[in-house]
């Protein structure tokens, strides 16, 4: 007689279409063999799966085609058993099948276009913080700017990209055909404000001060990063201009002065 | 004994937020579905911290998994207990099922074979989780699709045992029973007749649809007639119980599956009194 985590460890492996004994310890009835019964179960269990990876990513699946997006959706489930409590999770290896699995690890477009989706899915669900109000900037004590931290909203994510993919997941968006792959180097944020998710491009000098504070840089190293690309004599207008665009969407939630 | 009735009440959906918020529909209560809402933020709370401004809600899950072998998942527990500490619900609900083994999710309800070993560790599971929240929890019967060869009992006789050792409720999901008895050949009024009047906190109504043979508890339909007709003979044994339409695909605008509840506020009208139907007292369950 199986051990109930016997018999737990044999059902799931028949889901994973794993060898499986699983049908002799269910009853067979005139209507219906064990595993016909099992096979409701099985095809359960896919479905579910393929359900909440066709939810994560609507553009991928438009650009690669049922026929293919399917040949994905079966692949990952193949390869990942799900280790997670809410589907809405399930699709996080995703990054990983599509860099190792031919044929689309030849097309690097389909990360990029897979990192947009997850970064909206991601952004979508964040933790909350309220934004802070411009007027903060107006309190701050001279000698503090130096020193000063800035805290992004938990929602905000940067993406850099060597192609098109912004362009391709937009005209896909809008049901329109998508422009062919062209290397379009750029980088972009996403991040939720008022409840709704939003996307821009950044610049390169923005870019390397959004990263640079989102590393905990102080407001003094982005102004020396900005050294690159502007004279020190224009550097501290350029960098309060940022501060101030970042402020008015919602995009920093904390100013604290670092010790 | 004594139970709240909180009325009439359908599942908290996604599509119906808008219609929620903006025209507060005459609803008792909401169930949400408890995992929707283990979220750092966004959308998903927001909209759940509005409507429990007006709603009483109840949490109901599906990853529990108290059946399982694993260990209690203490990740999920943790999270659980911060979404009750949020959310206030009159009460807490998952499924006599199993989920996981060895941390590989099934996202199905998957039935437990109805023997002595299945019910002692189960009972000693939902034990240890009642102590972790400090409350009871109900268990739901499930609809299946298959018989263990090591099944000893009835479904019925293994809820209502196990629910007796861990000291806990049951929501009773009357569709449920309805498909089990088809798929599994049993008289749906046995199984109504043989649970604990007291320990029933809530019902579940929904649809089903049939593949060959068996029922399935897809919840794409709306409720049948012989399931309403379970419902009324659930009334005339329990009483009062809190009762709610669960829709989860093809999802009708909310006024329609309003209309749908409107059918379960009529059979109780004719079975049970105004008195017992008053919403929101604690009321006293007098039926033999």
């Amino acid at each position: 007689m199986q051990t109930l985590r016997e018999l737990q460890r044999s059902f799931l492996g028949r889901l994973l279409q794993q060898p499986s004994d699983i049908a002799d310890a269910i009853c067979s009835t005139p209507e219906m063999s064990a595993d016909a019964r099992l096979d409701i179960y099985a095809t359960g269990y896919r479905l579910r799966l393929m359900e909440a990876l066709e939810t994560d990513y609507p553009q991928l699946h438009a650009y690669l085609g049922d026929a293919l997006f399917e040949r994905l959706m079966n692949a990952y489930i193949d390869r990942y058993p799900s280790d997670t409590t809410s589907l809405r999770h399930y699709s996080r290896h995703m990054p990983q099948l599509l860099r190792t699995l031919p044929p689309f690890d030849a097309h690097p477009i389909l990360r990029e276009l897979e990192e947009i989706e997850r970064g909206f899915n991601d952004s979508f669900d964040a933790g909350d913080a309220e934004p802070v109000d411009a007027a903060i900037l107006g309190t701050i004590p001279p000698e503090d700017w130096p020193l000063l931290r800035l805290h992004f909203h938990p929602s905000l994510r940067i993406l850099h990209h060597r192609r098109n993919a912004f362009a391709i997941w937009r005209a896909l968006s809008d049901g329109e055909t998508p422009p062919p792959v062209v290397d379009d180097p750029g980088t972009w944020v996403i991040w939720r404000r008022e409840l709704v998710s939003r996307y821009r491009a950044l610049s390169d000098f923005e870019a390397e001060a959004m990263a640079g504070a989102l590393q905990g840089e102080t407001f003094a190293v982005l102004c020396e990063a900005l050294l690159q690309w502007f004279d020190a004599e224009t550097v501290p207008a350029q960098a309060m201009q940022l501060l101030q665009n970042w402020l008015a969407e919602q995009m920093i939630t904390a100013v604290t002065v670092a010790d | 004994m004594t139970r709240p009735f909180l009325g009439f009440g359908l599942g908290l959906r996604t599509d119906h937020y808008g219609y929620i918020e903006e025209h507060h529909p005459d609803v008792d209560w909401f169930e949400i579905l408890t995992e929707n809402y283990m979220v750092p933020g966004g959308k998903p709370l927001a909209h759940l911290d509005r409507i429990r401004a007006d709603y009483p809600l109840v949490m109901h899950g599906v990853s529990l998994s108290i059946g399982s072998t694993d260990p209690l998942n203490e990740e999920y527990l943790r999270s659980l207990k911060a979404l009750i500490e949020r959310v206030q619900p009159q009460w807490v609900s998952d499924h006599l099922c199993w989920t996981s083994v060895d941390h590989t999710n099934s996202h199905d309800l998957l039935p437990l074979p109805y023997n002595e070993t299945t019910i002692e560790h189960t009972a000693a599971r939902i034990r240890q989780v009642q102590d972790y929240l400090g409350r009871q929890i109900l268990i739901e019967n499930l609809s299946s699709y298959v018989t263990y060869r090591n099944s000893e009992m009835s479904e019925w006789e293994f809820l209502g045992e196990i629910a007796q050792r861990a000291d806990c409720l049951i929501l009773l999901d009357i569709n449920n029973i309805f498909v089990s008895a088809h798929n599994h050949y049993f008289d749906p009024l046995d199984y109504i007749d043989a649970i604990d009047i007291q320990r029933v906190m809530q019902f579940h109504l929904a649809g089903h649809s049939r593949s060959g043979p068996m029922l399935i508890d897809t919840h794409d339909h709306a409720v049948c007639d012989p399931v309403w007709a379970l419902y009324r003979h659930a009334l005339e044994r329990f009483g009062a119980v809190s009762t709610m339409i669960e829709r989860d695909d093809d999802i009708p605008p909310l006024p329609e599956l309003r209309a749908e509840l409107a059918i379960a506020e009529r059979i109780a009208a004719e079975i049970l009194t105004p008195a017992q139907l008053e919403t929101g007292a604690v009321r006293c369950q007098g039926i033999a």
